[in-house]
């Protein structure tokens, strides 16, 4: 029985250290967000704004695990973000999951003082068309602070398949098969929405993670796949693929004779075309928090865009092969208002495409 | 094509290249050893140095490091339970036993050479398979997966140590786990509980540290002592001979599960853990004594080390061959590619043959590299094995909660840690097996997502294909064999094992 005596202390020991290193960590994350300044009544200046971030720790939120796109475009922008934020630490912080929805509610519902900031996918402006549950923010009234790149995305079919043109698609008996990484992302939303658009028959096939669903074009099991041009720009060039049409604001250098989306659209289905060019356009889009002071908000805005401009950033994106095209906060938060303002019609389509359960 | 190879071998001992390789491979022994950080990590914060290097320096480097993360990742297993990358996590199933026994560095002595024998392995496939890889790729579709992982799953009823039944009641429960998150094919939200967090579903390495670091120390914390039964202790450096005599002491099932570890890499498809977890669950079918697994079994620690390590040489083959990355760390290095003026594909093969070898032979001997420096360094490491609990068991709590926390920055992980930290206490307080739960839970996930496939693809007639219904008779047969045998047995008067319910 003594036994039993001794071993209630223990498990409140190994219950105290578990604590205690919940603790240690729920305190290292709290310190990043302190601020000591006592908030101003009146507007402060430029140089006073600037001067706020002197000695302050402004965490850069990517919506992704370490190691992806978003991420590398983080911890490209931070260094220089803090040259421009003088006296400022920028740290990069990892919000993964909920297909990025955790790390855009993070950035939203953040203290408005103008630390925090980030990025996340372009594709939450479905997915709050769709209304989507777990979204705590209206991307209408995010601070943009820019946007770091710009994308085209190609409808590909697998070069051993009969199409060679979206009319071939049209013409087609059967029903198409393209691969999606799931539903709500990206592949699968615009595979929807181009089959509305042009008037085929799709069957999506979703479940294929990455890059897988390039095997499975080769293999054949499906025709084809909604993509980035330059994560298909390969399949293209070794003639595994051939694309269809682009979606996006600009014609692609090489593929001339791929038609973009605007270009051949029906008439009747323009407000869908524009959603989705406007909405591809914007690769890395970066915002802060709603109701900052706005004197800050400029000061951030204008970091940011000195960032983005700087040579030795662009070198280095160069360096790592992270396309980088500024695009102004003005046009990012014109292009996600247009984006959001869709007639009923097309927030029935989109919701269909982004919440569908399987036919 | 064999002056080619030469041409490559050499080019890995140049200098600097043969530097790059052994900094990029003892980064990577230290990114893997981490939990928390991973291959991709590694690379992602690699490729901006590798800017204007020559092709050879530069892979050298990249691949030197991508070889060995989970050679890294084995060690943090062994010692503290908490797997260094996801795929080490069937390592915990039986080298942690073994370190308990006293047999640290036996148990080193296994992984490191299963590694390293893994890591050649790949290498060597990577260079043979190319000619025939596209009929290879062509054969491997969402079907196969779904028979493949079904293979493993009927290596559960086998987990329960004599009782069936508790290795089927685990194994379930780990299905069962594997349903909470959003479905992919139907976007549907299950077991929600309209908590964001489980919208990615229960991740298995949180689960592994829960229910195999965390409830360890509970129990070491309860009951002192150290981790290794010090009886053992003048044996660690003997050990380490000892362990890699085991592993060519069983190198068909080196072989086989280098095999699989390279075959899964190859055909992409399954996902960064099915390699380690197949190939247990292939070696615990294969055993004559299957209800020994998780007790410390040789066997069940050679499957996954051989395993992961070969599917990263595997891995390489559709990147280079048609540059289509089929994993996220191999989308980096295609990446590194573009970077270095290179454009994989069949161009790279004609142009740059000795390249491609090159390739194959950095792999291979850094993975060779990895396995010596950890064996170097486990003397000192298997030390820690022999520290009294009070300093042990927070040390290694605290390396659980900061891995846990690695894997979304969520204190949610640290609940997720902490909660079956308490599940594994009473699955082995009352004598369930650990293992299936997370076999169950991995494997479930990728079956259902290869079905839902497969049947949007094909429909019923997805049973039809060859290489789907040779693998479905491997099944039968799997769960057939073993009730026949017992039944024979028992016909003969012997004695079915008493607690098999």
């Amino acid at each position: 029985m003594r036994h039993i005596h001794w071993k209630l202390p223990k498990v409140s020991v190994f219950i105290l250290v578990g604590l205690m290193a919940m603790v240690l960590i729920l305190g290292g994350c709290g310190s990043n967000g302190q601020v000591s300044k006592p908030a101003a009544g009146v507007a402060a200046s430029a140089a006073d704004e600037l001067a706020f971030y002197n000695g302050k720790t402004v965490t850069f939120v990517v919506a992704t695990k370490a190691g992806g796109g978003y991420d590398s475009y983080g911890r490209l922008i931070a260094p220089f973000l803090q040259k421009y934020l003088p006296g400022s630490t920028v740290i990069v912080k990892n919000v993964p999951g909920a297909g990025h929805i955790i790390g855009a509610n993070e950035i939203y519902n953040a203290k408005p003082d103008g630390l925090t900031l980030g990025t996340f996918n372009k594709g939450l402006i479905m997915s709050q068309i769709a209304g989507m549950e777990g979204i705590k923010f209206d991307l209408n009234k995010f601070n943009w602070l820019g946007d770091a790149s710009t994308e085209s995305r190609v409808l590909i079919v697998g070069t051993k398949s009969p199409y060679h043109s979206i009319d071939d698609l049209k013409k087609a008996s059967e029903e198409i098969k393209m691969a999606t990484a799931g539903v709500g992302s990206a592949s699968h939303n615009d595979a929807l929405m181009l089959s509305n658009i042009f008037g085929f028959k799709v069957k999506l096939i979703s479940g294929y993670a990455g890059q897988e669903a390039d095997l499975a074009m080769m293999r054949g099991e499906v025709v084809g796949q909604v993509g980035a041009f330059d994560s298909m720009r390969n399949m293209i060039e070794n003639k595994e693929a051939r694309a269809l049409v682009i979606i996006g604001k600009e014609k692609i250098p090489e593929l001339p004779d791929v038609p973009l989306l605007s270009d051949i659209g029906p008439a009747d289905k323009k407000a869908l075309t524009e959603l989705m060019n406007s909405q591809a356009w914007l690769a890395r889009p970066l915002a802060t928090t709603p109701g900052i002071p706005e004197g800050r908000l400029k000061v951030l805005r204008e970091a940011m865009k000195k960032a983005l401009t700087d040579p030795e950033l662009l070198q280095k994106a160069k360096q790592a092969n992270l396309p980088v095209t500024y695009v102004t906060p003005e046009e990012v938060t014109q292009t996600v208002s247009t984006a959001l303002n869709q007639p009923p019609e097309i927030v029935k389509i989109v919701t269909e495409a982004v919440k569908n359960a399987k036919d | 094509m064999f002056e080619a190879s030469l041409q490559g071998l050499a080019q890995v001992f140049v200098w600097p290249n043969a530097g790059f390789m052994l900094l990029g491979a003892t980064i990577g022994m230290v990114v893997g050893f981490i939990p928390g950080l991973g291959g991709n990590f590694m690379l992602a914060m690699m490729i901006p140095f590798v800017f204007g290097m020559d092709p050879y320096a530069a892979f050298a480097l990249l691949l030197g490091g991508h070889a060995v993360v989970h050679t890294g990742g084995a060690i943090s297993a062994l010692l503290f339970n908490t797997p260094g990358t996801g795929p080490n996590a069937a390592t915990c199933f039986d080298g942690y036993p073994l370190v308990k026994q006293g047999q640290t560095g036996r148990a080193m002595g296994i992984a490191m050479a299963a590694s390293a024998f893994g890591g050649v392995f790949g290498a060597l496939l990577m260079v043979f398979i190319i000619p025939i890889v596209r009929p290879i790729i062509m054969a491997f579709g969402p079907p196969e997966f779904f028979m493949m992982v079904m293979v493993g799953v009927a290596a559960l009823a086998f987990l329960g140590g004599n009782s069936v039944a508790k290795g089927l009641a685990v194994g379930a429960l780990g299905l069962l786990m594997s349903m909470v998150g959003q479905d992919p094919s139907t976007g549907v939200v299950r077991y929600g509980f309209g908590s964001l967090y489980l919208w990615d579903g229960i991740n298995q390495v949180l689960v592994v540290i829960g229910i195999f670091a965390v409830s360890e120390m509970l129990e070491l914390s309860q009951q002192g002592g150290s981790i290794a039964d010090t009886h053992g202790a003048a044996k660690v450096s003997g050990g380490v001979l000892t362990g890699i005599k085991d592993v060519f002491r069983h190198w068909w099932l080196n072989l086989r599960c280098s095999a699989i570890g390279g075959i899964i890499g190859v055909v992409p498809g399954l996902g960064g853990e099915a390699a380690s977890f197949l190939a247990y669950g292939h070696a615990v079918q294969t055993s004559k004594t299957p209800e020994k697994f998780g007790s410390g079994m040789i066997e069940g620690l050679i499957a996954p080390e051989s395993a992961h390590n070969s599917k990263e040489g595997g891995a390489l083959i559709p990147t280079v061959v048609f540059g289509v990355p089929g994993s996220s760390g191999m989308a980096i290095l295609l990446g590194a590619f573009l970077i270095l003026g290179l454009a994989p594909g069949p161009k790279l093969l004609s142009e740059h043959l000795p390249l491609v070898f090159n390739m194959a032979w950095t792999v291979a001997i850094a993975n060779v590299f990895g396995a010596a420096l950890g064996l170097v360094l486990a003397n000192q490491m298997a030390r820690l094995t022999y520290l009294r609990s009070s300093i042990i068991v927070p040390l290694i709590l605290m390396f659980a909660v900061l891995g846990a926390y690695g894997t979304h920055n969520s204190m949610g992980d640290i609940l997720v840690v902490f909660v079956f930290g308490i599940v594994g206490y009473y699955l082995k307080k009352y004598r369930y097996p650990k293992a299936p739960l997370i076999m169950g839970l991995v494997l479930g996930r990728m079956a259902e997502v290869n079905l839902n496939m497969a049947w949007d693809l094909y429909g019923i007639s997805f049973m039809t294909r060859p290489i789907t219904l040779v693998l479905f008779v491997i099944l039968i047969t799997t769960i057939v064999y073993p009730i026949i045998k017992r039944m024979r047995a028992s016909r003969k008067g012997g004695n079915v094992h008493a607690d098999a319910v």
